[in-house]
């Protein structure tokens, strides 16, 4: 459940003020939220995951007003509740793709689960390419891991922030099936920004800023 | 998973980074470590190589010379001094032992010390095997020289002529070897003692052509025919030798003092009243030191520098990372990881690095010192025992570990002011 009221952000004294409208999704509900550039999609994001403070209004995620929260408190509830998707850079680059995962549950402080792993990579088509560092990954592998990284931990809220933008047509409409089937079988919410209009279709609630 | 394995995934992930700043620091502390473990034991060495030796008197010369010649046996000696002067410098109140000794010769590189039965007392040395000399052209050994030539009890050598091996001017008379010492550790270890008979002796019959022996000139040249066929006669002569002593020459003699009163007034007094000089091995050591010292002084200071520049290498290897990184840190963030959290990756990244080079830095500094005590065995014949001063070490692997951690500190603190969400959204 996510529901925000009254969203008021600056970033500085001088610079606009931004308000959003208020978002309401029931148990499953998701929502795409559309926007040129500079509109403010993002912050809007970042405020959704806690990232920022708002100036004024609230945020509830799951009957918690995660604006708040501490510092602390926020990277633990963002780090088991919720799942980020980004554009371009989806895991550790250091790191393997299993070991990605691994690190991802261990920072969440959730129990590694091998066999969980396993069975989200032969999902997302990742199982071959568990042993490679990210840098070796194709574009299509690596938006499959930032999923697999979004929803590893079982979370209650998925955001993706232009999960599409650099992707084909083809590419486009998997990751956006793959993102819904993940969030329904994560009982989560799904909410993606995007300037993409290709997305429009697989949306029911659609908010433009 | 835990925050080690991320940290060393990490730093593999750049292993030249890593290696480079693992092998400069390695360099440096290995440096540091082995100057001083080497300068310590070397002069520890040298000072215990002294046993109860207080002053030398010999020839007029450096008095370096004396010291470095009479008591460490590593230098050439400054010349000869009447027999007769060992028993004034007895009547002396002051002293304690007066120990005359004669060299000149060497068996196979190790020195033939012709001398009395208080020389090894001076060095506290004590019998493994035999006795000690009593007679003429009889040997006690040190272990070493035992050890190195596989000499035993009963077995006899030839000497030859001079300080370092030579085949061609050896000696005719066979030294026996009656008694082998325990290790005392000391330049003992690596003497020949013998009789100072026996040192004169040979000599009487070595020497006819490169000193004048006036006296004996026309004896010895009478002695080289006999020499093969009649052995009674040449040890009446030696006989006859000792009963003249007086007019033989020995090299130094060595002094031990009853009280300090000794120390203070007896130096200035054979100096300026004989023909002899006197030094004082402690003192002249120490002024030998003050020279290495600035070689010693000079190679810590470069690895002081070393040390320096592998830590800023550290600092910017680190701070580059924060950087060039931020985007996966931030991930982290997302992940749930808290702001400490990244802090002690990060910092166990650095950590991980200054272990690594302590381990190799310990290592290349036991390389290093082994390397050095062949050096000194092989051209100097000295034994180096390491005595690893763990003060000392401790002192220099503080310093180490503040200064690595204070660049490590200072690499990650941006870490704490880091904005995820401008991070996060300047990916496009």
């Amino acid at each position: 459940m996510v529901q925000t009221d009254n969203l008021k952000f600056q970033y500085k004294k001088a610079e606009p003020l931004f308000h959003f409208p208020n978002i309401t999704l029931e148990e499953q509900e998701n929502l795409l939220i559309l926007g040129k550039s500079g509109i403010g999609k993002t912050t809007l994001l970042h405020l959704l995951a806690g990232l920022l403070k708002p100036v004024s209004g609230s945020v509830m995620i799951d009957d918690v007003q995660i604006n708040r929260l501490s510092h602390s408190q926020l990277d633990t509830f963002r780090g088991q509740n919720m799942g980020l998707v980004f554009q371009k850079n989806h895991a550790v680059r250091s790191l393997t793709v299993l070991d990605n995962l691994k690190a991802r549950l261990f920072f969440s402080k959730k129990p590694i689960d091998l066999a969980a792993i396993a069975s989200l990579l032969e999902q997302l088509d990742l199982k071959e390419t568990q042993k490679k560092k990210v840098n070796e990954l194709s574009e299509g592998q690596l938006q499959r891991l930032g999923i697999a990284m979004a929803v590893i931990h079982n979370p209650q809220v998925i955001l993706a922030d232009e999960p599409t933008s650099s992707l084909d047509d083809e590419n486009c409409s998997a990751v956006m099936q793959l993102l819904q089937q993940q969030a329904e079988k994560n009982q989560a919410n799904l909410v993606v920004i995007t300037h993409d209009i290709r997305m429009k279709s697989g949306f029911k609630n659609i908010i433009t800023l | 998973m835990n925050n080690w394995k991320i940290s060393l995934k990490n730093l593999l992930h750049k292993p030249l980074y890593a290696f480079l700043s693992v092998f400069s620091l390695s360099i440096s502390i290995g440096l540091l470590l082995g100057i001083q473990q080497l300068d310590t034991s070397i002069q520890n060495q040298f000072e215990n190589a002294l046993g109860s030796i207080e002053m030398v008197v010999g020839a007029k010369g450096s008095p370096l010379q004396l010291v470095l010649s009479s008591v460490l046996h590593i230098d050439k000696p400054t010349g000869n001094i009447a027999y007769s002067e060992v028993a004034k410098i007895k009547k002396n109140p002051l002293i304690k032992e007066a120990v005359p000794i004669s060299y000149g010769d060497n068996y196979k590189g190790y020195r033939i010390v012709g001398s009395t039965q208080g020389f090894a007392k001076m060095y506290g040395a004590e019998l493994l095997e035999g006795r000690a000399v009593e007679n003429s052209m009889e040997a006690a050994i040190g272990n070493d020289v035992a050890q190195q030539l596989g000499l035993k009890l009963g077995d006899t050598f030839l000497s030859s002529h001079g300080l370092t091996e030579n085949s061609i001017e050896e000696h005719s008379e066979a030294f026996t070897v009656v008694g082998i010492y325990k290790p005392a550790y000391k330049v003992i270890d690596r003497l020949i003692i013998t009789e100072l008979a026996s040192i004169w002796d040979v000599h009487d019959h070595g020497d006819h052509d490169e000193e004048a022996h006036d006296e004996h000139g026309e004896h010895d040249a009478d002695e080289e025919h006999q020499e093969e066929g009649e052995h009674k006669e040449h040890d009446n002569h030696s006989e006859h030798d000792l009963h003249d002593k007086d007019d033989k020459e020995i090299t130094s003699i060595l002094v031990s003092f009853r009280n300090p009163m000794g120390l203070m007034t007896m130096p200035r007094t054979i100096n300026t009243n004989t023909d002899m000089q006197a030094a004082l091995p402690k003192y002249e050591l120490e002024r030998l030191f003050r020279f290495t010292g600035v070689g010693v002084k000079a190679i810590s200071w470069i690895a002081y520098i070393i040390l320096l520049i592998s830590c800023i290498t550290i600092f910017i290897g680190l701070y580059k990372m924060v950087r060039e990184r931020a985007f996966d840190l931030a991930l982290m963030r997302t992940y749930g990881a808290s702001n400490f959290q990244l802090f002690r990756i990060i910092g166990f990244e650095g950590i991980l690095m200054v272990l690594a080079s302590l381990f190799f830095g310990f290592l290349f500094s036991l390389i290093g010192l082994h390397f050095m005590v062949d050096l000194f065995k092989s051209q100097f014949q000295q034994d180096i025992i390491l005595t690893f001063s763990a003060d000392q070490m401790l002192q220099t692997l503080l310093i180490v570990v503040v200064i690595s951690v204070v660049s490590i500190v200072l690499a990650i603190l941006p870490l704490l002011k880091m904005n995820i969400s401008k991070i996060l959204s300047d990916e496009k």
